[in-house]
């Protein structure tokens, strides 16, 4: 097969060789490397880390003098509190300054069911069960008024929004207001936790059938349902190029923001850990 | 919501996409729409320069560098490259011609790979006209002659200075007379 092509593609290299010598550059170089400077890159993990420092997709709404200027007060909002890595599915407390409260604050424990937004709007959403009644909030994580953000247990789950534990059985939902902050086995990967999680019979908030939810355990539904999600599915849009690259960003740009911005998470990290270490000896 | 997608990384295309996509009207609705930009992207690829109406040209030009883009970021090895090379491309020796050929010419690219030409708009006729798509690097002769910077070639130079020295010269002479009238006056 190789040999094939080689034959018939040779008259139209040599063709183009003329033609585009204009268009082809040098072999890409770095930014930074005519100098004989080092070019700091942040690890591909970052985008999962720290996903709303991505700004909106939607192409109306770019502005990239707004997204810098939001991404500098993200960073001094971060050198003041630890906003902590977290995915849904992980068990997280947060506590919110409440002037009507008895203590002045106000403690949450729930599991993170959906996060979104960009920049400084990113949310997510804490659920618990707290006595047999489901209780949701949502926490805009630059909240001014958000003292402290704990993550209790640090894991993924086999679906990126668990909004199905509206409808599912409520133990899935609960976790004791108290709970202590689980130690990490590993620190270097984080968990995917395969739980299926079984869900109370019908009426639901949505139709999950036609969801293709992961973690939910099989829905035993009768069989016109499931007829009428195929009919009412798009599977062409699985192969929609466009429709992809209008909800993305494309790497080269996640690439530079993350370059300008993770040196000065790292640097908050590590003066985190000091402060930590600092901590701990003291008390020795 | 409202935050990007991370499932996938995507490469940056070169050509202006517009925020919204085109509805094409097809029997089948939106599934259609798809299925014709499938036979124009597979055109696109077989033979390297086709004429067609200009809205399907610059809705196919974006699947079309897409493709390619995916090609050359992630290889021949990749699944999903390959599912979406194997549904986009309707005549499967053009999927060894888009990792063979194309990905080997477009490697060390800095523009875009395709080139969108507006045709003639016949009247009476198709409103919006027509529009010839290529692949950069065909081997038919351009579209288009060369452009070349013709602004400092010796006559345009010579020409530029001697059209500055007539302008010099009308506006003294116009000085003169007006000083003369004012002085008269």
């Amino acid at each position: 097969m190789r040999q094939l092509f080689a034959n018939r593609t040779s008259s139209i290299l040599l063709q183009e060789k003329c033609d585009e010598a204009d268009e082809k550059s040098v072999s890409k170089q770095k930014p930074g490397d005519e100098s004989g400077n080092t070019v700091v890159v942040a690890p591909p993990e970052f985008r999962f880390m720290y996903p709303e420092f991505l700004p909106d997709p939607a192409m109306e709404r770019r502005n990239r003098l707004k997204e810098k200027l939001e991404r500098i007060d993200m960073l001094q909002r971060r050198s003041v509190v630890e906003i902590p890595e977290f995915y849904t599915g992980s068990v997280m407390a947060v506590t919110v300054a409440d002037a009507n409260s008895p203590n002045k604050f106000a403690r949450f424990v729930g599991i993170c069911i959906q996060r979104g937004g960009s920049g400084l709007r990113a949310w997510f959403i804490l659920r618990n069960v707290v006595d047999k009644q489901g209780v949701e909030i949502l926490y805009e994580m630059y909240c001014p008024l958000i003292q402290k953000i704990e993550v209790l247990r640090l894991e993924r789950r086999l679906d990126e929004s668990l909004l199905y534990l509206r409808d599912a059985l409520p133990e899935y939902s609960t976790f004791p207001l108290d709970m202590e902050p689980e130690r990490r086995l590993n620190n270097s990967v984080v968990p995917i936790n395969p739980l299926k999680v079984k869900l109370r019979p019908r009426p639901w908030l949505e139709r999950w059938e036609r969801q293709n939810l992961q973690g939910v355990e099989d829905l035993n539904l009768p069989q016109r349902f499931y007829d009428k999600a195929e009919k009412v599915a798009k599977p062409w849009e699985k192969y929609d190029l466009m429709l992809q690259y209008r909800k993305t960003i494309p790497a080269e740009e996640q690439e530079k923001i993350f370059s300008d911005v993770h040196s000065q998470l790292q640097q908050q990290e590590f003066k985190r850990k000091m402060r930590r270490r600092r901590g701990t000896d003291n008390e020795q | 919501m409202n935050q990007a997608d991370l499932s996938k990384l995507v490469s940056a295309l070169r050509i202006a996409v517009k925020p919204k996509p085109r509805r094409f009207s097809c029997p089948e609705g939106p599934a259609g729409r798809l299925e014709k930009l499938r036979a124009t992207v597979t055109a696109l690829v077989k033979y390297e320069r086709i004429e067609l109406n200009h809205p399907r040209a610059e809705e196919a030009q974006g699947y079309a560098e897409r493709l390619i883009s995916d090609a050359i970021r992630n290889g021949d090895c990749h699944k999903h490259t390959m599912e979406m090379a194997d549904y986009w491309l309707n005549e499967k020796q053009l999927v060894h011609k888009l990792f063979k050929v194309l990905v080997p010419r477009y490697q060390n690219y800095n523009s875009s790979f395709t080139r969108l030409v507006l045709g003639p708009k016949t009247y009476p006729g198709y409103y919006v006209g027509t529009a010839i798509l290529e692949l950069k690097g065909n081997p038919f002769p351009a579209l288009q002659p060369e452009t070349h910077n013709y602004h400092y070639w010796l006559h345009n130079v010579l020409l530029e200075e001697a059209k500055k020295e007539f302008r010099s010269a009308r506006q003294d002479r116009n000085a003169g007379t007006t000083e003369s009238v004012t002085a008269e006056s």
